[in-house]
């Protein structure tokens, strides 16, 4: 393998390209994570609530979602979704896969991310409901000014490496057409009959987005210790 | 001010039988302490009063007005007027002294902001803590914490403090600028509700004395009643292994 080899291949605008595709893939990634948050947070509270038919819609919503591929779930839904559009509705639609990637990879993060602010969200010592009961908080006061905020707190490095963990799934949506960063580096192995050279400089780039995420995580983690 | 009516309160499914027919009334500007050996069903006892436990039958009435258990929700305004002190503090940790005092009255109480702080910074200043407003809990010593959890449940005005063993969790040093605060409030003739370990405290402030035993009221009198005339073995046996003298 020569030098001029890497030269060739990893130009300034085969680099673009591929910057290119891994700015989709943090993007995928942040959206993923911010969509999931909400189903997470919705699915959570259904989880806590005194509704046996919320708590049984949310526990099926994360078995499902936990219990099969991930892979398997953006087919389907990129696959599927036009299908059953024809079927039910005669209407024929050409899905995004950035979008429809997005997502399917936000669903399936909710049902993890569900689990995260339950545990976080019980994990608040019950002496606190105890105490904002008796200044007369209700149950909304009392989540929105004594709960969730020390809830939050708990919650940000597991939420921060579930970000890390969303940028790889991101590759998956390469197998339906998304131009990402695992994509992007596919398209030159073809192009120039090289593996080597793509997919290592595919994963200096995932590299270079997870640890800068995780080295502010762990910065975040230590000042939350610290005002402890 | 406060009755309590053959409350029941059990735990485990009814294996532990924590509080046993209660009855019990505490009438308004009276001290009364709770005393008994550890797992009598004090802190249940108290913790019937203002809801935190839901007692398996029996009725509790805030002067005159039933506390309907089955809708808390609806009587805020009830377990208001009752402040809780607990063993274990329950600050907000997340938030300053100051805010610790004015969350109750501003979201509950729809007090204007403005009021909610004067009164705070005044109830800091009768705990002697009025420097310490804009710490937060965790710079606290355990004795400071206390104090402030008292002048929290004073913000919202209530008629009775209840006081769960307010000195228990607390290092020896600091139980007495703790039991001051108590005996301070004591003699401003608010009503009182305190389960204790402190024996000598209860004699000083208390206007009744009420002993619990597996369960049940056992005995209830002054201080001079139950200190130097137990009625009962229990409460002499009680009285000798804590009273050493």
């Amino acid at each position: 393998m020569s030098l001029a080899l890497i030269e060739k291949i990893l130009t300034p605008e085969n680099l673009e390209f591929m910057i290119k595709g891994a700015g989709y893939s943090l993007a995928i990634a942040i959206c993923a994570l911010f969509g999931g948050s909400v189903l997470g947070l919705l699915a959570a509270a259904a989880k806590m609530s005194h509704f046996k038919i919320l708590r049984a819609i949310s526990n099926i919503y994360c078995e499902i979602f936990r219990g099969t591929p991930m892979l398997l779930q953006i087919m389907l839904l990129y696959l599927a979704g036009p299908v059953l559009t024809k079927t039910f509705l005669d209407f024929v639609y050409t899905p995004n896969p950035y979008i429809i990637g997005a997502v399917a990879i936000a669903i399936n993060s909710g049902a993890y991310e569900t689990e995260l602010f339950r545990s976080v969200i019980q994990a608040v010592d019950k002496g606190q409901w105890e105490a904002s009961h008796t200044i007369g908080l209700t149950y909304f006061q009392t989540m929105r000014h004594v709960i969730l905020p020390q809830a939050f707190r708990r919650v940000i490095p597991p939420f921060i490496n579930e970000f890390i963990v969303l940028i790889k799934d991101s590759s998956l949506l390469s197998t339906i057409g998304a131009i990402e960063l695992l994509r992007s580096a596919q398209i030159m192995t073809s192009n120039y009959y090289n593996f080597f050279v793509p997919y290592t400089a595919a994963a200096v780039m995932y590299l270079v987005m997870t640890v800068t995420i995780s080295n502010v995580a762990r910065g975040v983690e230590r000042r939350l210790a610290e005002s402890d | 001010m406060i009755k309590m009516i053959d409350v029941c309160k059990s735990f485990a499914k009814g294996k532990i039988k924590a509080v046993q027919h209660a009855d019990f009334e505490v009438k308004r500007g009276e001290v009364i302490c709770v005393i008994g050996p550890s797992g009598s069903g004090k802190s249940t006892l108290i913790r019937c009063i203002n809801g935190l436990e839901i007692p398996d039958s029996g009725e509790v009435y805030i002067d005159g007005q039933p506390l309907h258990f089955d809708k808390l929700k609806d009587q805020i305004p009830l377990i208001m007027r009752m402040g809780f002190v607990f063993q274990h503090f329950n600050l907000f940790p997340h938030m300053t002294v100051l805010d610790n005092l004015t969350l109750g009255p501003i979201q509950a109480q729809k007090k204007d902001p403005k009021t909610a702080v004067e009164l705070a910074k005044a109830l800091l200043k009768r705990v002697g803590l009025e420097d310490k407003m804009e710490s937060y809990p965790a710079q606290l010593s355990g004795g400071q914490k206390q104090r402030v959890a008292i002048a929290r449940a004073l913000a919202q005005e209530p008629e009775v403090l209840l006081f769960d063993e307010p000195t228990s969790a607390l290092d020896p040093e600091m139980i007495g600028e703790v039991l001051d605060v108590m005996l301070e409030l004591a003699k401003s003739g608010m009503t009182l509700v305190i389960v204790t370990h402190e024996m000598g405290f209860a004699r000083e402030v208390a206007t009744r004395v009420v002993f619990m035993d597996q369960g049940q009221i056992l005995e209830v009198g002054t201080p001079g009643e139950v200190f130097d005339h137990p009625r009962s073995e229990r409460l002499r046996d009680f009285l000798s292994r804590v009273i050493h003298i």
